[in-house]
C-alpha cells in the first residue's frame, strides 16, 4: 500500500508469523506478528527479554523459517527456499551485526570484512579493495591488518558493521549492537547506523534502551511474541524511502497492513 | 565457494594448530613410510639378488636341506651333513647329470697372506674340481693338487693386495689344523654383490665329516651338493631324476629330520624363492602399514570433530553470512584432506630417506618404487575423504543460531 499516494517497496514483509518450539509444552516465541519495512526505513525492535526480539530477527534474516505465516525478503518467500537459497539471501540481500559482534578471531579487520565474498566466489583482487572502501567508511581505514583481539570493542562493531555491508545488502539486522558497547561508543556506533540510513540501507534493529531505539523512525514493542505497539517518531526524514506500513492488529490473515 | 579459496582457508586453519597437525598425521605418516621403506629395501635386496643372478644363467643346481623357522617367514638352511657318498655316486649316474661336487663346510679360523691376516669372514668349503665346470675364472683354473685351493673374487678382494693366481695362503682351521695352499685360480662371485668370500679345497684332502648310514656304514657326507649338466636345456629333466632319487632311494631321506625337507634347486628356484619370501613379507607390512592407517585416520577423524566442535561459533558466523552446508563440508573435508596427503608425503619422505639409508648401509642398490609413491598419496586423499567425512557433516549440520548463541 501507500503513504501520501506514492507506491513504495517492501524490504520485508511478515504475514501472520509464527515461530514455536515444541518442548514439554509449546513456546509461542513469536505469536503472529504481520508487519512490513519499506525499502531504506529505519525500525527499532523493543521489549521486555524473552518477547521474541531475536527469534524475529532471526525469522526476518533467514536463519530460521517460521512455523506458520509467511515471511518474504526482497520479495522471496522465505519459507519457501531451499537450504542452499536461503544462505544465498543471507550473503547477497542481508547483513548482520551482533551484540557480541561474532568476528572469526584468526582473520584481519579485512578478511573479516570480506568474509561473505568468500561465499560468493568474488574475485579476490577486488576484495582487499572493497574491505579498504568498506573499513574506510566506518572509520578504520587504519586498521585493516588488526585481528579482533588487536582491537577495541567499539571497533570490533564497526568491523562487524562493515562486514554487514560486504554484499551491499537491502536489509542489515542488527540484534543490540550496543549492549556490549559503552554509551559513548554506543552513540558512535548508532551514528554510523544513522549515516547508513541516510545512504539508503534497510535497517532493522534490536535494542533494549530508549535512547538508542530513538535513532530509528519507528519502534516496534513486543510482549510475549505479540506486536503490542508501533510508535512513530517524528516525520519520516524521506518520504520516498519512508517507512511504509505496520499494524497490530492480532490475529490477522492479510498479508500487509496499512498504516491506520 | 572454489576450492583454491576452501585450501587458502584450510590451509591456515591448519598452520595456526601447527603441533596439534603435525601429532595427528603421524598415524598416517608411520604408515606410509613403513611400506615405502620396505618397498625400497626389498626393492634393493631383489635387485642386489636377482639382478646378478639372473646375468649369467649356468646349467647347475644345488642340492640342499631346507626347513620352515619356527618365527617368522621364510626359508631356512640346514646344515647337517646327509649326502653321503652313496647319494654322490648315485646322482652321477643319472643320465643328465654331468657332475656332482659335494659342498662340505669347513671352519676356517684365519687366513694368511704373509704378513696379513683375515679371521673368520671367509667360507671354506671342501669340493671337487667339478664343480668349476661352468664357473668363470677371473684368473687361473681349477685347482688339482691337494695343496691347491681356488677363491672368489670377495675373498681375493678381502687382503690389501688382492690375492691372485699362484699365491700361498695358510690357512688355520677351528679344530686347531693349519694348512699351508696354494692358489690355483680366482672365480667370478656366483651371486653378484652379495656372494660372501669364499675359499675352495679339494675334498679329499680338507673334508673328514663322516655320518653312520642306516646300513651301519660310516661314510663322508655333505651339507649339499652342487650337481651340474651339460646344456641348459638338461637341467629341468636332470632336476626332475634327482628329486626323485633323493626322495626314494637316497641316504639323504633317511638321515635327514622328519620337518626337514630336500631341495633340488636351480639358479631360476632360487630367484623365485628370493621373490616368494619378498611377497611374504610384503603382505605381513602390508598389514601392519594398513592397521597403522586406521589408527591414522581415526586421529585425524578425532582430531577434526574436536576441531568441528572448538569452531562450531566459526561455523554459525560463516553461515550467517552466506555460507551454505557445503561450503562447510568442502571446508573440513579440504582441511582432513590435507592432513592426509601432509601425512603420505612425509610418510613418503621419510619412507625414502630411511629406505634409502638402510640399502646404503647394507650396500644395495637404491630402488625407487614409483607404483608405491602413487598409491600412497592415493590412500593419504583417501584416508583424508574417509576420516573427513563424518566431521564435515557434523559441521555442515550446525544450526547457526544455536551456534552464534553457544559461548
Ligand atoms: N531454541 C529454543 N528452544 C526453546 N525455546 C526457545 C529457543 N530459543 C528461544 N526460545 C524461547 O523463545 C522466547 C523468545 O526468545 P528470544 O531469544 O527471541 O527473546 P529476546 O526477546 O531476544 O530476549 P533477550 O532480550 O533476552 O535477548 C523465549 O521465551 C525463549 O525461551
Ligand atoms: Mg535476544
Amino acid at each position: 500500500m501507500t503513504l501520501n499516494g506514492e507506491p513504495t517497496t517492501a524490504a520485508v514483509t511478515a504475514a501472520n508469523v509464527r515461530r514455536t518450539y515444541r518442548l514439554a509444552e509449546p513456546v509461542h516465541a513469536v505469536d503472529g506478528i504481520s508487519l512490513s519495512l519499506g525499502d531504506g526505513s529505519f525500525t527499532a525492535v523493543m521489549g521486555p527479554s524473552g518477547s521474541g526480539k531475536s527469534t524475529l530477527m532471526n525469522l526476518i534474516g533467514c536463519l530460521d523459517t517460521p512455523t506458520a505465516g509467511r515471511v518474504t525478503v526482497s520479495g522471496e518467500a522465505i519459507g519457501a527456499l531451499s537450504d542452499a537459497e536461503r544462505a544465498r539471501l543471507r550473503g547477497t540481500e542481508i547483513g548482520f551485526v551482533f551484540q557480541t559482534f561474532n568476528l572469526m578471531p584468526r582473520l584481519t579487520a579485512a578478511e573479516n570484512v570480506t568474509l561473505p565474498l568468500v561465499f560468493h566466489d568474488a574475485v579476490e583482487a577486488s576484495r582487499h579493495e572493497r574491505a579498504e572502501q568498506l573499513l574506510e567508511r566506518v572509520g578504520l581505514g587504519d586498521r585493516l591488518e588488526h585481528t579482533p583481539s588487536e582491537l577495541s570493542g567499539g571497533q570490533r562493531q564497526r568491523v562487524a558493521i562493515a562486514r554487514a555491508l560486504a554484499n551491499d545488502p537491502t536489509l542489515v539486522l542488527a540484534d543490540e549492537p550496543t549492549g556490549n558497547l559503552d554509551t559513548e561508543t554506543g552513540a558512535e556506533v548508532m551514528d554510523l547506523f544513522a549515516e547508513l540510513n541516510r545512504a539508503g540501507t534497510t535497517i532493522l534493529l534490536v535494542s533494549h534502551e530508549r535512547q538508542v531505539a530513538e535513532y530509528a523512525d519507528h519502534i516496534v514493542h513486543l510482549v510475549d511474541g505479540y506486536l503490542e505497539e508501533i510508535e512513530h517518531l517524528g516525520a519520516p526524514r524521506d518520504v520516498a524511502v519512508g517507512h511504509q506500513a505496520l499494524t497490530a492488529t492480532q490475529p490477522s490473515d492479510e498479508e500487509v497492513q496499512t498504516d491506520p | 565457494m572454489n576450492l583454491r579459496e576452501s585450501l587458502r582457508i584450510s590451509w591456515r586453519s591448519i598452520r595456526s594448530h601447527k603441533l596439534r597437525s603435525t601429532l595427528t598425521t603421524i598415524g598416517v605418516i608411520i604408515g606410509i613410510a613403513a611400506v615405502i621403506t620396505f618397498m625400497v629395501l626389498g626393492g634393493g635386496f631383489t635387485e642386489s639378488v636377482v639382478g646378478d643372478i639372473e646375468a649369467e644363467q649356468e646349467p647347475v643346481m644345488t642340492v640342499q636341506t631346507q626347513t620352515e623357522p619356527e618365527a617368522g617367514v621364510g626359508i631356512m638352511l640346514v646344515e647337517t651333513p646327509i649326502y653321503t657318498e652313496r647319494d654322490v655316486e648315485a646322482l652321477e649316474a643319472i643320465d643328465d647329470v654331468e657332475f656332482v661336487a659335494p659342498d662340505g663346510s669347513l671352519e676356517l679360523a684365519q687366513t694368511d697372506l704373509g704378513d696379513e691376516q683375515v679371521t673368520g669372514v671367509i667360507g671354506a668349503q671342501a669340493t671337487t674340481a667339478d664343480r668349476f665346470e661352468h664357473s668363470t675364472f677371473v684368473e687361473g683354473e681349477p685347482f688339482e693338487g691337494e695343496d691347491e685351493a681356488v677363491i672368489n673374487e670377495q675373498t681375493s678382494q678381502l687382503f690389501d693386495d688382492n690375492v691372485s693366481a699362484g699365491d700361498e695362503l695358510s690357512l688355520t682351521f677351528e679344530d686347531g689344523e693349519t694348512a699351508d695352499v696354494t692358489v690355483s685360480g680366482v672365480v667370478e662371485a656366483e651371486l653378484g654383490e652379495q656372494t660372501p668370500p669364499q675359499l675352495f679345497v679339494p675334498v679329499d684332502s680338507y673334508y673328514t665329516t663322516t655320518v653312520e648310514t642306516p646300513r651301519g656304514e660310516e661314510t663322508r657326507a655333505y651339507p649339499s651338493l652342487v650337481v651340474g649338466t651339460e646344456r641348459i636345456d638338461d637341467v629341468d629333466p636332470a632336476q626332475e631324476a634327482v628329486t626323485e632319487y633323493l626322495e626314494d632311494d637316497s641316504d639323504a631321506a633317511e638321515l635327514k629330520q622328519d620337518d626337514h625337507e630336500m631341495q633340488a634347486q636351480t639358479v631360476e628356484d632360487t630367484i623365485e624363492q628370493f621373490t616368494d619370501i619378498v611377497d611374504q613379507l610384503t603382505v605381513f607390512i602390508g598389514a601392519v602399514a594398513a592397521i597403522a592407517l586406521v589408527v591414522g585416520s581415526i586421529g585425524i577423524a578425532n582430531i577434526m570433530i574436536v576441531s568441528v566442535t572448538e569452531r562450531t561459533r566459526q561455523i554459525g558466523i560463516m553461515k550467517a553470512v552466506g555460507a551454505t552446508k557445503r561450503d562447510v563440508m568442502q571446508l573440513f573435508l579440504v582441511e582432513s584432506v590435507i592432513l592426509g596427503v601432509i601425512g603420505s608425503i612425509v610418510g613418503v619422505a621419510a619412507g625414502l630417506g630411511a629406505g634409502y639409508l638402510g640399502v646404503w648401509l647394507l650396500e644395495w642398490p637404491m630402488a625407487y618404487p614409483l607404483d608405491w609413491v602413487v598409491i600412497a598419496i592415493v590412500v593419504g586423499i583417501g584416508v583424508g575423504v574417509v576420516s573427513g567425512l563424518y566431521p564435515a557433516w557434523r559441521g555442515a549440520r550446525v544450526d547457526p543460531i544455536e551456534a552464534l548463541r553457544h559461548e
